[in-house]
């Protein structure tokens, strides 16, 4: 594994996460509770709302 | 009195009982009387969670099944102790049971979840539910409890005199749950028979209202009586998005008679909540028969130490003790065993990879970010496991007694203790708890003050500074307590100090009365309370695995980027890296507190997540690093200096960080809940912004003075 490939392969990890958590900063929430991190919606409804 | 009541006839046919298409059932009860937990016995995973429009309340409808299989719908209502609403969730109930809102459908039938326990308080809503006159089923929860304490609640007694089914259940238990489904799958059910004699003084204007709300407001007889009794008493009626507003002739009318009451000084809404509380009090004691007076019963005695004004607060203050001294001693070897593992990932990954960009994202971004949070899971259990056994042997309720004495002295509403206590674990919750407390003012003092809460995410944070409190030796396990304890404290006590200050200033508002229930101590179940701790565990981990993992990376890639010069330091690199820009950048208005730059990153980085500060700390000290070193990062972090050769780490500086995140609104999720439940931005820029000011002066009080004393070295 070359160092520019490694540079490559990083580079585009760091976009994918940037990406995604810009994706969940934006994205509108359906359920009333923060977003599924801190347990203020029962695991069930949150089952049902990802569905 | 011409009046329409229960049970008397004629009734038009939609309300004799019976329902020829799927029947919908409305769960209404007290709060804490077992309703959800019925619901869920009912419904198991067949439930919808959505919003009542125009309003932050859960509607959550079920479907359960009748014997032969028909399908039965059911809503379940928010908890509430009379239909006379005094907040949002409340007034949904009244709205949805009374058939005001346009958008819910009046249930066909009502099904009152009654705690056995306490009966007689419970009895208020069931007597209003049955002046509707709609079909009701009671289920008669908490008889195991009831047992226990003594009580034998002859239920067929209150069967006969309701004239409703009435059906005994342990829906924790899932005991009685058939007899009910049966009940509930009764292709016809008897009117309630019950009636109570309304005051001569009230009754002609009951007729009037009746009458006007029947004729002008399109309300079926019986829906329209219990609507004027309601009238009469909900003086402060809560109105919210969805309901329909009264017609102007019942209004006028309304008007008229209390215009008459108020001249010819008759408290109306009294008269009418006294007799009602009159007739429940006969029924109760016909159907409840309490164990003979043998002196204070064992809660009771308890009780005189735990609630006592000052043995409660030392019992507290030793219970608090006792949990922090455990989350220290306890947790050691898990933790070393995280640290070893993450040692041994690190070192695995540069073993099979040679040097280069992606190894060290893996290794200085995602197992050191991961690794430096995941670390405190021991610690963040056994908190939650503490926490748990408290509530499931009900001590929690005593706390709550003990605090509101302090509580209610800088205004707090006694309602505000349990969005107060959810905060400890998190402000979201917390924050949404508060749609409970009926004053508005009150709910927004709440609001502002919950995030002061010591959340578990400030915990990691608390923890790392602890342990790089004293440079080159263990901190002594009495120093790590005494100082968890006071940043509990602190801020616990700086959330009073706001509330007091608040309800003098921006929301003046009269003082609130609280009014609990103390349920009895009982043994704990430890199923529950490990359940509870694998749930919290399992949290911590997703987000550990998810938002903390794709912060770091992204960390890393700020801390990597752009490249230095090949020969530059680890230090060097970090300087001109994005991330080291920013920190330079906040670095004035930090360093009067004793941060630097590479602090000012764990800063900004840390109000994505306050957890995220031990991430970027991590990051930071691992770019920084050489590229074989594993080092701990509790070693890392005391290596760090000031460009003079100062340790950047002192005593000092641990302290005033750990000030700064006491008071600090760090927290995006929190700031996004407070704009959703306050409607607007202003609110939370307020509380970001006197949280953070408050967090800045204090944390340059510590540091300034502490100087000044010497003790920055």
């Amino acid at each position: 594994m070359t160092p520019e490939f490694q540079t490559i392969a990083a580079l585009v990890v760091v976009a994918v996460a940037a990406g995604w958590l810009l994706r969940r900063a934006l994205a509108k929430r359906h359920n009333p509770g923060c977003g599924g991190d801190c347990g203020c919606a029962a695991d069930e409804f949150k089952t049902k709302l990802r569905r | 009195m011409n009046d329409v009541r229960p049970g008397s006839s004629p009734l038009p046919p939609h309300l004799r009982g019976a329902v020829s298409r799927q029947p919908t059932y409305a769960l209404v009860g007290n709060p804490n009387c077992g309703k959800s937990t019925l619901f869920n016995a009912l419904t198991g995973l067949k439930q919808k969670v959505g919003n009542y429009p125009g309003v932050t309340v859960e509607k959550k409808t079920g479907t359960t099944f009748s014997q032969h299989g028909h399908p039965i719908t059911l809503i379940d209502l928010p908890g509430a102790y009379s239909l006379a609403a005094r907040s949002p969730d409340e007034a949904i109930t009244r709205d949805v049971l009374l058939g005001r809102r346009s958008d819910t459908a009046q249930p066909d039938r009502i099904l009152c979840v009654v705690d056995a326990t306490n009966l007689e308080r419970n009895l208020y809503l069931v007597h209003q539910v049955l002046d509707l006159g709609r079909p009701v089923i009671i289920a008669l929860n908490m008889m195991d409890l009831a047992s226990e304490a003594g009580l034998t609640i002859r239920a067929s007694r209150l069967e006969h005199e309701l004239g409703v089914p009435v059906i005994p259940c342990e829906a924790a238990n899932g005991k009685g749950i058939i007899d009910l489904r049966l009940a509930l799958s009764r292709p016809e059910i008897a009117l309630p028979r019950h009636a109570w004699n309304i005051p001569g003084e009230i009754a002609p204007a009951v007729s009037d209202l009746q009458a006007s709300l029947t004729a002008d407001d399109a309300k079926a007889p019986l829906v329209a009586r219990a609507e004027a009794l309601l009238l009469l008493t909900d003086r402060d009626s809560v109105r919210v998005a969805g309901s329909k507003p009264l017609s102007a002739r019942t209004a006028g009318i309304l008007a008229q008679w209390e215009k008459r009451w108020e001249a010819e000084g008759t408290d109306w809404a009294g008269v009418l909540v006294n007799s009602r509380y009159e007739a429940i009090s006969r029924l109760a004691a016909d159907v409840v028969q309490a164990p003979g007076v043998s002196g204070r019963s064992t809660s009771d005695r308890i009780d005189s130490f735990v609630t006592h004004p000052v043995w409660g607060w030392a019992i507290l203050g030793s219970l608090m003790a006792v949990i922090f001294l455990s989350i220290f001693t306890l947790a050691e070897y898990p933790m070393n065993a995280i640290d070893a593992l993450m040692a041994w990932l690190s070192d695995g990954v540069r073993a099979a990879m040679p040097a280069g960009d992606l190894r060290d994202l893996i290794t200085d971004g995602a197992i050191a970010g991961v690794g430096g949070v995941v670390i405190f899971l021991p610690q963040i259990l056994i908190l939650f496991f503490f926490i748990g056994l408290l509530e499931s042997t009900g001590y929690m309720a005593r706390a709550a007694f003990i605090m509101d004495r302090l509580m209610s002295r800088v205004g707090l509403n006694g309602r505000s203790f349990i969005p107060l206590l959810s905060s400890y674990a998190c402000a979201i919750p917390g924050i949404m708890a508060t749609r409970t407390i009926e004053d508005h003012k009150d709910r927004l003092i709440t609001i502002l003050v919950a995030p002061l809460m010591s959340c578990s995410a400030r915990l990691p944070v608390y923890l790392l500074m602890i342990a790089a409190l004293i440079p080159g030796e263990r901190v002594p396990l009495g120093t790590k307590v005494g100082i968890m304890l006071l940043m509990y404290a602190l801020g616990t006590f700086g959330a009073f100090g706001f509330a007091w200050l608040f309800k003098r200033t921006l929301l003046k508002g009269a003082p609130a009365l609280m009014i609990m229930e103390l349920p009895p101590y009982h043994l704990p179940r430890i199923r529950d309370v490990l359940m509870h701790m694998v749930e919290r565990a399992g949290m911590f981990l997703r987000r550990a695995g998810t938002v903390i993992l794709g912060i770091s990376i992204v960390l890393w890639f700020l801390a990597a980027y752009p490249k230095a010069s090949d020969e530059a330091t680890g230090q060097e690199q970090l300087a001109q890296s994005f991330a080291g820009r920013a920190g330079h950048l906040i670095e004035p208005a930090i360093r009067p507190l004793g941060f630097d730059w590479q602090i000012g990153i764990g800063l900004i980085s840390s109000f994505a997540a306050r957890e995220v500060f031990v991430s970027t700390m991590a990051v930071v000290f691992s770019a920084e690093a050489d590229d074989e070193d594993t080092e701990p990062l509790r070693q890392a972090m005391l290596g760090a200096s000031w460009p003079d050769g100062r340790p950047l780490f002192t005593p000092l500086t641990c302290f005033t960080l750990m000030i700064f995140y006491v008071f600090a609104m760090q927290c995006m999720s929190t700031i996004a809940v407070v704009k959703r439940e306050t409607n607007g931005w202003k609110w939370p820029l307020f509380q970001t912004a006197y949280m953070t000011g408050t967090a800045w002066v204090l944390s340059l009080i510590v540091y300034q003075v502490g100087t000044a004393m010497g003790w920055g070295a």
